[in-house]
């Protein structure tokens, strides 16, 4: 999945379970999640459970900080950093037999 | 000389550990015999069971008269907080996706032993004298509103006890001793080996309510009967609501007993003053009609120096006793019971009841009310974040595995590690999104030696 489409995945969750839909429009990569109170601990562990289930991405608990959940944008980059890495660690047990 | 005792094994104390032993034992064709100071049946605290219990009532041959009881069956545990009735509406459908708020059910795990997929909820003043009586009919002496009141081991061939018999003392002989005595913790009161636990200095007031709409308080109608366990948004403080029977409910609220303390209030009060911080549960409970008055319980956990030595070992509340949260105090009784009868039953097969002898009682005990402790620790560290391992399906059947009861035999379980490498997670970074929810109880890093 490229970062386009994990974006995209992203914000149209956030988008229907959190902003009725976000009728206006309002959400983008940058909106500041915390600060607007849309990601608060409660939907927070929504979300997470949204990025198992459907992205196939456990976000271990170090990361559920203020930095990587500021906004859209920083939530895709720590998932597509997560893919990367567990693709890595795929391919490094697939060489190992 | 073999003629010179009364027994081959005396029991003290009724409870679910005295009378597990004395069946093992019995029906093992030794004799017993159990002193009991209070008169059955008596009301007790610890009305929820754990499937770990059906292995034990099985062998005994009790769970037939446990079955026609009619006793709630209990299929499993529900968590709810403060927190999850403020969710945003239109996610309520993931409600079992919120943190605060969980549920599971036994039978989503195989567990060896157990045949049946619950277990139950009693009326312990019920569920004791089903189990004496049981005792009593394969072969076990009985004799209530007796007290021990010492143990001398000074003859190396046998435990003389001094019992009293309304105006008299007795002393009663045995080959060797079970100190089932609960939290009187006869033998280790009388040895010095007490030591109170220095972080789960915990409180409990309690009482049964008839009516409570246990409906109302459930996510699910079909599963109002599980036992519930809702936090307080009160640091280290949650309700218990164990159904006894269709109508009347079991609630009681467990907090440090410094809050208690700096309370500084009578029970009822004290009560419902946290209650309130709930206003869903006590609005509830208000409906509610209070059946027995309000009852305290303090005094929580403590572990012995040595649970065992020559002819003696503690089984049960007698042995150790740790906060109350999984339901594991019946199961420790029966499972102490099993384990020790075990080593009792080889002991007299080979005729030396030395301590050495019951060195697998202890260790596998040991090993699981540390496991246990652990467990809780690291639960009242999370607070409701623990719903989040409930949820997760890397997880889940590890934790239902530990709330069955099933953790006695082996090493600590993989969860227990992760669990604790959460919460120091969050607990180091204070712009953790959940750090604000970590409970404040700390227990010591080391695990307890005993």
């Amino acid at each position: 999945m490229s970062a386009d489409q994990v974006l995209a995945r992203i914000t149209e969750f956030i988008r229907e379970s959190f902003l009725d839909g976000d009728p206006k429009g309002e959400l983008d990569e940058a909106s500041p999640l915390l600060e607007w109170g849309v990601l608060n601990s409660m939907n927070t562990a929504v979300l997470l459970n949204f990025l198992r289930e459907d992205l196939g991405v456990n976000v271990p608990p170090a990361a559920i900080n203020r930095a990587r959940f500021k906004n859209v944008g920083t939530i895709t980059a720590l998932v597509v950093e997560l893919m990367d890495a567990s693709g890595a660690a795929r391919l490094e047990g697939s060489e190992a037999r | 000389m073999s003629t010179d005792y009364d027994y081959d094994v005396a029991i003290i104390g009724a409870g679910p550990a005295g009378s597990s032993a004395a069946a093992y034992l019995a029906k093992a064709g030794m004799s017993v015999a159990v002193f009991e100071s209070e008169i059955f049946p008596r009301e007790h605290v610890g009305e929820s069971l754990v499937p770990a219990t059906t292995r034990v009532l099985l062998e005994t041959g009790a769970m037939e008269a446990v079955e026609n009881a009619g006793f709630p069956k209990k299929y499993g545990a529900a968590w709810t907080s403060a927190q999850s009735r403020n969710v945003i509406a239109n996610v309520f459908n993931k409600f079992s996706h919120e943190l605060g708020s969980a549920e599971i059910q036994f039978n989503e795990r195989d567990q060896p032993g157990v045949d049946r997929d619950y277990t139950f909820h009693v009326d312990r003043g019920r569920f004791d004298l089903i189990l004496l009586k049981h005792a009593e009919s394969v072969g076990a002496k009985v004799f209530q509103g007796v007290r021990v009141l010492n143990a001398d081991f000074d003859d190396p061939q046998k435990v003389t006890l001094t019992v009293r018999l309304g105006p008299r003392e007795v002393p009663i002989s045995a080959r060797m001793l079970i100190d089932a005595s609960g939290r009187q913790t006869m033998l280790g009161r009388q040895l010095k080996v007490k030591v109170a636990d220095p972080v789960f200095d915990q409180y409990a007031v309690h009482a049964w309510f008839e009516g409570l709409d246990r409906k109302a308080l459930a996510f699910n109608f079909e599963k109002s009967d599980y036992i519930y366990i809702h936090f307080l948004p009160i640091s280290d403080t949650w309700v218990w609501q164990i159904p006894i029977s269709d109508t009347v409910t079991s609630v009681g609220v467990v907090t440090q007993k410094q809050r208690f303390a700096e309370a500084g209030t009578d029970r009822e009060k004290f009560f419902w003053d946290f209650v309130s911080s709930r206003p869903d549960l006590y609005e509830a409970l208000q409906k509610a009609e209070r059946v027995r008055p309000f009852k305290a319980e303090g005094d929580y956990s403590y572990a012995m120096q040595q649970i065992c030595g020559d002819r003696f070992v503690m089984i049960g509340d007698a042995a150790r006793f740790v906060d109350p949260i999984f339901s594991s105090g019946v199961s420790v009784a029966l499972n102490s019971a099993r384990l020790a009868s075990r080593d009792i039953i080889a002991a007299n097969e080979a005729g030396d009841f030395s301590r050495e002898r019951f060195a697998a009682y202890e260790r596998v005990i040991r090993n699981g009310v540390r496991n246990w402790y652990e467990f809780i620790s690291v639960y009242y560290r999370l607070n409701i974040l623990f719903t989040t391992f409930v949820q997760d399906p890397r997880y889940r059947l590890d934790v239902v595995r530990l709330l069955q009861g099933e953790l006695y035999d082996d090493e600590e379980p993989e969860v227990l590690r992760i669990m604790r490498e959460t919460v120091a997670a969050v607990e180091e970074d204070e712009t953790h999104l959940w750090h604000e929810h970590l409970g404040t109880l700390r227990a010591p890093t080391a695990a307890p030696a005993f």
